[in-house]
């Protein structure tokens, strides 16, 4: 479903030009979950922006179920970007003084028929991530995990095709990381498909799929055989805090 | 729909951001409250000049015996005025429908039975109750035969009748002016005070002839009132009459007149008199405040983008077009001015409270000052808006969100 076809991106004109993805085939299908590594400046945010569609490629054609995206202008992207696109963010972006309530309704805003039941599912999607008692709360009152998982009900509300999360985990500490791991996971189950960009080789074991991006190109694309359990992983964090 | 969903989202920032709120629409209020101040005071004096012009009358002249450029004190020293003027305004002056000549006195006492008033004493021919549309409201009014028999007849204002009658009936009873027994023929209409502060029914009216060898002994007039027939005619007619009474007194500028020539025109500048000066300074205060208003809710917007730049990022990542960031930050914009002007209206509603309560400038309220608000609001927050608008909407998404 999506397929992209010798992907290149180079910023600035001429002298300045400065290629970062220099030719990325890449076949994600419905319902995968994939896990995108490489080390900073490798490319790796800039092949998420292009497939999240907040970026245009330079050169190559990207297919997004079926539709060339690389000739839409700005509008139709951003129409894209809110029916089929999840965002996650390392940093979170909620708007500070909003209730988690508020924050996970912002796509619909934007959406071209705002839903009568949008409330209902803002609750829905906020319980699905275990927040059903703080939906009231502002960003500020809540922790960093459940921040971030806030962030995570908002990318579902719109019932998006694609998640894309950039460094999900790299604010949260171990077990915030793990448990918004575990919901990727579920989501996955879901049958929903999972982008996840992080530089974090633990982090990416749970994925499927994992390709590690080098110098604007693709170094490896591999098969997870035994994806890591991130609900087991929870449990034996919680024996061992128990233990001590 | 999708527009008032975004436009809420401009709102909801306002509120969070109270002060900042507050110091973007502050010229805008001042602005719009000077403004209404102004408009008040404006279509206060339009008023009182229209009820002066009205009472003075639209196509009146008053040719005014004595020099000088202003209203009267008039100077009862001059006697050159007199009642063949009157007969020659008649005679060469074509368009003119009443030609009315007065002889007066301002300070006279008025007795009967021990009580004593000063009284203004007109002698009128009996033409003087139309010219003035000044009627009898009881009993009559000086009529032909009273002037041609020099008649001891007078009729009073309300003012004489409740000083000297109180709740009696004057009519048929006497006064005495100057030691001649007048009797009361008629009660005149209540005109109330003066555009000067007088008090115009402190009155007694009586026949020109009685006046001027009775009571007051003099063979000049006071005053000739001369009423045209085309208002549009009045500067001209009014010259017309000048160059009459030049040739007849033997007047060649630039020597001066002797007499004074006051029409509806002179009463209308008269009574705009300061508050021109006012409202130049006040329209002056109105822009300025407006300007530097919309100056200062620029760059409040365009800090407020740059500190934005994250949440418009996100915006734009869940689905938010350029256009929807423009209509925010434009809704933002124009809900401060409008904000800015329900407070202005409110502050200069206040002010021309104030202003009726302590000051003698005439103010009216009208739906006028609202409407023009509404426009300058609409203008200040469009034009203002538009540039952080546009540079939030020129935020590229992945940019806005680095």
């Amino acid at each position: 479903m999506i397929e992209l076809q010798e992907i290149t991106k180079t910023y600035g004109e001429g002298a300045v030009a400065t290629p970062v993805l220099k030719g990325i085939s890449l076949r994600i299908e419905k319902g995968e979950y994939i896990a995108i590594m490489g080390t900073s400046g490798t490319g790796k945010s800039t092949l998420m922006n292009v497939l999240g569609c907040l970026d245009k490629a330079t050169g190559g054609r990207y297919l997004l179920d079926g539709g060339d995206v690389s000739s839409l202008d700005d509008e139709a992207l951003s129409h894209l970007r809110n029916r089929k696109v999840g965002f996650v963010f390392q940093q979170f972006n909620l708007l500070e003084r909003a209730s988690a309530l508020k924050n996970v309704l912002l796509p619909l805003i934007y959406a071209a028929e705002y839903p009568a039941d949008a409330d209902k599912r803002a609750e829905k999607a906020l319980t699905a991530v275990g927040l059903a008692e703080r939906m009231r709360y502002r960003p500020g009152e809540l922790s960093g995990g459940e921040q971030q998982r806030v962030a995570i009900a908002r990318a579902l509300i719109t019932d998006p095709e694609v998640i894309l999360a950039d460094e999900p985990t790299g604010n949260l500490d171990r077990r915030s990381g793990l448990e918004v791991v575990a919901i990727f996971k579920r989501l996955h189950r879901d049958g929903r498909t999972i982008i996840l960009v992080t530089h974090d080789e633990a982090v990416a074991e749970h994925a499927d799929r994992i390709i590690v991006l080098k110098d604007g190109r693709i170094a490896e694309d591999r098969r997870v055989a035994q994806p890591r359990d991130a609900e087991a992983e929870l449990r034996d964090l919680d024996e061992k805090e128990a233990g001590q | 729909m999708r527009l008032l969903r975004i436009s809420q989202e401009g709102a909801r920032a306002l509120s969070a951001h109270k002060l900042r709120t507050f110091f973007m629409l502050a010229g805008t209020m001042a602005g719009i409250a000077a403004l209404m101040v102004i408009m008040a005071v404006g279509k206060g004096t339009e008023r009182k000049v229209m009820k002066q012009v009205n009472n003075f009358g639209p196509r009146a002249i008053m040719l005014i015996a004595g020099g000088g450029r202003d209203l009267p004190p008039p100077d009862m020293t001059v006697t050159t005025l007199r009642l063949e003027d009157t007969d020659a305004v008649r005679r060469e002056i074509d368009g003119i429908e009443i030609v009315s000549p007065m002889a007066w006195s301002f300070r006279m006492g008025v007795r009967r039975e021990g009580k004593q008033y000063q009284a203004v004493v007109w002698g009128v021919e009996p033409n003087w109750h139309d010219a003035w549309n000044w009627h009898a409201r009881e009993g009559d009014g000086i009529a032909a035969e009273d002037v041609a028999t020099l008649a001891r007849v007078c009729v009073i204002g309300k003012t004489i009748r409740r000083e000297l009658f109180g709740d009696e009936d004057p009519v048929g009873d006497h006064i005495y002016l100057n030691n001649v027994r007048l009797t009361v023929k008629g009660v005149l209409e209540e005109r109330g005070a003066s555009p000067m502060g007088g008090d115009f029914d402190n009155r007694v009216v009586l026949p020109i002839t009685t006046a001027m060898r009775r009571v007051m002994n003099i063979e000049h007039l006071g005053a000739i009132r001369i009423i045209v027939k085309d208002p549009s005619r009045l500067r001209e007619q009014t010259e017309a009459i000048r160059a009459l009474l030049h040739e007849r007194h033997h007047i060649t500028p630039p020597q001066e007149d002797d007499f004074r020539l006051v029409t509806a025109l002179v009463i209308a500048e008269l009574a705009r008199g300061t508050s021109r000066t006012l409202t130049i300074l006040l329209t002056a205060l109105a822009a300025l405040s407006l300007v530097v208003g919309g100056v200062v809710l620029m760059n409040i917007l365009l800090i407020s983008v740059s500190e934005r730049k994250r949440e418009i990022g996100l915006r734009r990542a869940v689905g938010a077009t350029r256009r929807d960031i423009l209509a925010q930050f434009l809704t933002e914009s124009l809900a401060v001015t409008f904000l800015g002007m329900a407070l202005g209206c409110a502050l200069g509603l206040g002010l021309c409270a104030i202003i009726r309560g302590v000051s003698p400038l005439p103010v009216a309220v009208s739906w006028e000052p609202f409407a023009l608000a509404a426009v300058f609001a609409f203008l200040v927050g469009t034009v203002f808006g538009v540039q952080p608008a546009r540079k939030a909407a020129a935020l590229k998404p992945v940019e806005a969100l680095r």
